[in-house]
């Protein structure tokens, strides 16, 4: 069509009243790549990197397909050249007082703000994405993430005394994922005085040419190194000796290599819209949420059935009026993203079709359409699949209960939008999903202060926000993770099998008969297997039997446990207390009991006296904690409140470690309790008798089920809880072997693990036994958007 | 114009269960201001569109018969032949919609476009402008006197006291009584939405209105405090399209107060073209009260036409 060449006037304009083309110039984005004649390397250590014989990919305009420039892959000897200097800038970077580190953030905040045409410009060309929402949302933001940080730089030494930076740290950035996403990751990062290597997919040059800003500030060329490759490297970059903190396969591959690992995966969201909602301003925060170019994923619409018929014609409406072009068009809604990204999206709405749903497309678009999907069942493979961008899956709810359920019944849990005009039902949906972030009456908030992550399959890494800090952290003294990497391990028969148990010889001893039995939904009933386990003491004479659980007992504790969670959760935080002390309390009584069997297992009755007397205090000092959970945070911006909510993590699977076999049991237990988890805990293998006592007390007073212990091969049953998918989160202390087979095996649902790698904790000291640490891995905080206004 | 709104039986039902979210409708106005805008040929079809929009308005104390005519004049020749002719629009007899004065200079308004030989409408402000706070009688008599004078479009302000109070049987019979004093003349209802308090009450007076058989719904007398907003502006566009979902009846958007420059106009354009669609962007469905807005359109124009900015003696005064 010739005619499309020619502009039309403004007599014809006058009539047809349509909207033009609004371009927004690129010339500074393409002058930025011809300084590196259109073929970019890596930066690493304030310099360019550009090694000789590598492959490179093109990087290309997503709508004309044209190549803007070439970008070279990375291999692992650039990889390790990266960690290297970033390892190298670490030792001084660290050592930097907190204010330093401030003003390095703020000079790069700063530096940023005078080259903020060029880095949206090249940010909205590449990605093609609408440059409104670059200019206007991610640049902005960039700063205020730079700003923020080093505010918490300043009072580092005040605030997170007792904490240390973990080191290098890598990133892998999905493609998925813009510049900004980097930004979030590596700002508490650098704040906190790690040093980062971000690996980003090829042809991405935005974050290249923040990592140029940062290196052109001239002090501190190596905190901030970035490689282009492809996701191959991850594991390379990840199982690096000095890298020090890191998805499903990642896991896999990363188990027992010694790093942390922090997951951000899908980008998935989900709407409730309730009909007690404004649905025209919901149909605007479906808009916000799928087709404006904020968010990488697709969106999961909940809509209850009796505003089903008035909320899809005004969605439908209102989607014939969203534009999609250019990015760089100043009047879109939508840009235009890469073929990989359309290809996505035009194989599940065909998928969607062929499986018997409606799709509904609209809007004006050059690319690919903003799509409607609707009348999917439930049990058909897309209704389960991740819902790409841009395509909306709309289904129905009765009640807020089944919205719950529904919306529930995903593994994923990024985050979620309630939409109605009912405080009540508004609260208990916002409270009661589980996801990271719930915004009501609201999608796509964002701010520093405010800290996201995930829940299940959506990874369990948090940035923003006091939390954000506490990823790249670790508790002072805690010795540098080292790679426990065993290639020996095999993976399919650890712990698969129990050695068989005989009669061992005659029971011996004062002491009054041992508690037998599997501590389950509150009393104790005899193993599965109908077998029993010796227990030796110091002596090498017969303690006693235990019962031997296996499989079978594991699932039945687990049920227990779930069985027991809405009522724990529902207790206020003074029930919770005030049952951990009644449990101390109980100890307080068993004293004796306590430290003859400790004793009996080789310990001075002094220092059984002192770990028996530790274990109430511990039960004590989290009674009191369980009271003083979560916060709200006032967001700049935001008329009204955002709740920070510390919320459990549901059945926390716990295998207490040998060492301090009554206090490390105690510790964790009450930890978990504290947060309002319900527990499955294997007591120390070599000593568990101690841990039967207090189950005799726990009968007594806890809730049936809340607490469950199960006793026998350490190995077999942790392999039945890392492999369990309905356990949420396992802790494990033990051997190196069953750390790297934990983590392997956790990766079946994502749940988050804490292991000890095989080295033993000091339980008896503050920072280790009782310390923040454990308050913060036992419950997942969640941000509760409250916006005001009438 | 188009066929007029008879208005339909009141029927609370319509907005016992509305509740306006006030913290999104503002996110949607702040979005639709920065996703929407129009450059070059496209600016300038737009601004001229919006000339044929404007009720150009004086609503001032000291308005006499000689700056009546110089606003009738204005608003036959809103924008300098010269200027016109670059743009290949000088064979539209472009207008604006309207000329908006007070009940006593309607006769004025209506001489000096009779004079001119022009037919466009004179709009009156009524019913106790701009409080509305005196006797229903009143109210009625002033439409009934400023019809007789030739007034075809007349401004009424609603009852705020009414709205704060939840009558809206009452509000809806007085509306009634304004819609039948008007006779053939179109009814524009003013809500005064800087007075009524919240969101959900501009939608549910903008509501009663439309029931009550208002031609055209208008935000503000332009004397309150806080006068034409988007905020506000999205809730009564919203309004409007339920009750042409629910009745098939199309009624009008006017926003007044505080529009003063061109940039403000696109905006309120794309603003009626996102929530209504083009079939609102006529001057039977979409009106700008306004006064100064329109030198600053010529200013614009004359930019876009000749590249420069121009002088303030360059245009002629209104």
């Amino acid at each position: 069509m010739a005619a499309t060449h020619e502009r039309p006037s403004a007599r014809e304009i006058f009539i047809t009243l349509e909207y033009g083309p609004v371009p927004e110039s690129h010339a500074c984005a393409l002058a930025w790549l011809d300084t590196q004649d259109r073929h970019l390397g890596h930066y690493v250590n304030g310099k360019w990197l550009k090694p000789e014989h590598r492959n490179s990919v093109p990087c290309q305009d997503p709508i004309t397909g044209e190549s803007l420039a070439t970008c070279l892959q990375a291999q692992a000897e650039d990889v390790a050249a990266a960690v290297e200097a970033a390892g190298t800038a670490f030792e001084n970077w660290s050592g930097l007082p907190g204010a330093s580190r401030a003003q390095h953030l703020l000079r790069l905040a700063k530096m940023i703000q005078k080259h903020q045409r060029l880095l949206w410009t090249l940010e909205s060309l590449v990605s093609g994405r609408a440059i409104r929402e670059v200019r206007d949302g991610d640049v902005p933001l960039a700063q205020q993430l730079l700003q923020y940080h080093a505010v918490q730089a300043y009072t580092q030494e005040e605030e997170l005394a007792g904490w240390e930076p973990m080191g290098v740290i890598g990133l892998i950035l999905s493609p998925m994922f813009s510049f900004l996403e980097m930004m979030w990751r590596i700002c508490p990062a650098l704040a906190v005085g790690c040093t980062v290597v971000v690996l980003v997919p090829p042809a991405s040059p935005t974050p290249l040419l923040l990592a140029q800003l940062a290196g052109e500030l001239g002090s501190f060329p190596g905190i901030l190194n970035v490689i282009s490759g492809p996701a191959s490297l991850g594991p390379v970059l990840a199982s690096h000796p000095r890298v020090q903190k890191e998805g499903r396969a990642l896991r896999r591959t990363l188990a027992g290599k010694g790093a942390e690992l922090g997951l951000a995966l899908g980008a998935e969201s989900l709407l409730v819209l309730t009909e007690a909602a404004d649905v025209d301003s919901a149909v605007e925060g479906i808009v916000d949420a799928a087709w404006s170019d904020r968010s990488a994923g697709g969106l999961r619409l909940l809509i209850q059935e009796s505003v089903w018929d008035e909320t899809m014609r005004r969605l439908q409406e209102r989607m014939a009026r969203l534009r999609g072009g250019r990015g760089l068009d100043g009047a879109v809604d939508m840009g235009t993203r890469g073929a990989a990204a359309r290809d996505l999206a035009q194989h599940y709405a065909h998928e969607a079709r062929s499986q018997g749903a409606q799709v509904f497309q609209a809007g004006d678009s050059p690319f690919f359409p903003p799509t409607l999907v609707s009348d999917l069942p439930p049990a058909s493979p897309c209704a389960q699949a991740e819902v790409p961008w841009p395509v909306v899956v709309a289904s129905s709810f009765r009640t807020a209960k089944e919205a719950l359920a529904i919306a529930n019944g995903t593994p994923r849990g990024a985050s979620a939008s309630v939409w109605s005009e009912r405080l009540g039902q508004a609260l208990e949906l916002g409270y009661g999903l589980q996801v990271g972030t719930v915004w009501i009456n609201a999608h796509g908030l964002r701010n520093t202060e405010v800290p996201t992550g995930g829940c299940k399959e959506s990874g369990s890494s948090w940035h923003g926000g006091a939390d954000g800090l506490y990823e790249y952290l670790r508790p002072s003294g805690t010795p540098a993770r080292l790679s426990y990497f065993s290639e020996n391990l095999n993976y399919d028969t650890f712990g698969l099998a129990v050695p068989s148990t005989l009669p061992a010889g005659p029971e011996i001893g004062p002491s009054p008969a041992t508690p037998y039995g599997l501590f389950i939904g509150g009393r104790f009933q005899a193993p599965g297997a109908r077998s029993s386990r010796p227990i030796k003491d110091s002596q090498g004479n017969l303690h006693g039997y235990v019962a031997e659980g296996g499989a079978k007992d594991i699932r039945g504790a687990v049920e227990a446990a779930h069985q027991a969670v809405s009522g724990w959760v529902g207790q206020s935080p003074g029930a919770r207390a005030t049952l951990l002390w009644a449990l101390a309390t109980a100890l307080e009584r068993r004293e004796s009991a306590l430290a003859s069997r400790l004793e009996r297992h080789g310990m001075e009755l002094k220092d059984a006296k002192v770990e028996v007397e530790l274990s109430t205090r511990q039960l004590r000092a989290w009674g009191a904690r369980a009271q003083a959970q979560g916060h709200v945070l006032q967001v700049a911006e935001l008329k009204g409140p955002v709740l920070r909510l510390r919320e459990p993590l549901g059945v926390l699977a716990v295998v207490c470690p040998d060492e301090w076999p009554l206090l490390a049991f105690v510790s964790l237990l009450a930890a978990a309790l504290a947060h309002g988890n319900t527990v499955v805990m294997v007591p120390s293998g070599a000593c568990p008798i101690p841990a039967l006592e207090v189950c005799q007390d726990m009968a007594a007073l806890l809730p049936a089920g809340l607490v469950n212990v199960v006793t026998g091969d350490r190995d077999h049953l942790t392999r039945c809880l890392a492999l369990h998918q309905d356990v949420q989160a396992l802790w494990y202390f033990g051997s190196a072997q069953g750390s790297q087979f934990v983590e392997w095996a956790s990766a079946g649902n994502l749940k988050p693990v804490w292991v000890n790698r095989g080295c033993p904790r000091a339980w008896d000291q503050e920072a280790k036994g009782a310390g923040a640490e454990l308050g913060l891995r036992a419950a997942r905080t969640k941000a509760l958007w409250l916006p005001m206004g009438d | 114009m188009s066929a007029r709104n008879r208005g339909t039986e009141l029927d609370l039902s319509w907005i016992s269960k509305i509740q306006v979210n006030q913290p999104a409708v503002l996110r949607r106005a702040e979005q639709i201001q920065a996703r929407r805008t129009v450059k070059k040929e496209w600016q300038a079809a737009w601004l001229l569109k919006a000339v044929t929009f404007i009720d150009l308005t004086t609503l001032s104390g000291d308005d006499t018969s000689s700056s009546i005519q110089r606003l009738c004049y204005k608003a036959k020749y809103p924008i300098r032949e010269d200027l016109l002719k670059s743009l290949n629009m000088h064979d539209k007899g472009l207008t604006t919609a309207a000329v908006c004065v007070y009940p006593a200079r309607v006769c004025d308004a209506v001489k000096a476009l009779k004079a001119s030989g022009c037919t466009i409408p004179v709009a009156s402000v009524a019913t106790g402008f701009p409080s509305g706070q005196t006797h229903l009688k009143t109210r009625l008599e002033e439409i009934r006197l400023a019809v007789e004078d030739g007034a075809t479009e007349i401004d009424v302000v609603i009852n705020r006291t009414l709205v704060l109070t939840g009558q809206w049987e009452a509000l809806y019979d007085e509306i009634r009584q304004f819609r039948k004093a008007c006779g053939e003349a179109h009814l524009k209802t003013i809500l005064a939405t800087g007075e009524l308090g919240s969101l959900t009450n501009v939608y549910k007076a903008s509501m009663i209105a439309m029931m009550a058989g208002s031609d055209f719904i208008k935000t503000s007398t332009g004397k309150e405090t806080v006068n034409a907003t988007f905020p506000v502006a999205i809730v009564m566009l919203r309004a409007i399209r339920d009750f042409f979902w629910k009745t098939g009846n199309k009624v009008g958007f006017k926003p007044a107060g505080g529009i003063r420059s061109a940039k403000d106009s696109l905006a309120w354009l794309s603003l009626v073209k996102e929530e209504l669609g083009d079939e609102w962007l006529t001057p039977e469905l979409f009106r700008i009260g306004a006064s100064t807005l329109l030198s600053d359109i010529e200013r614009q124009i004359y930019h876009h036409v000749t590249g420069r900015y121009a002088a303030y003696h360059d245009l002629p005064m209104s």
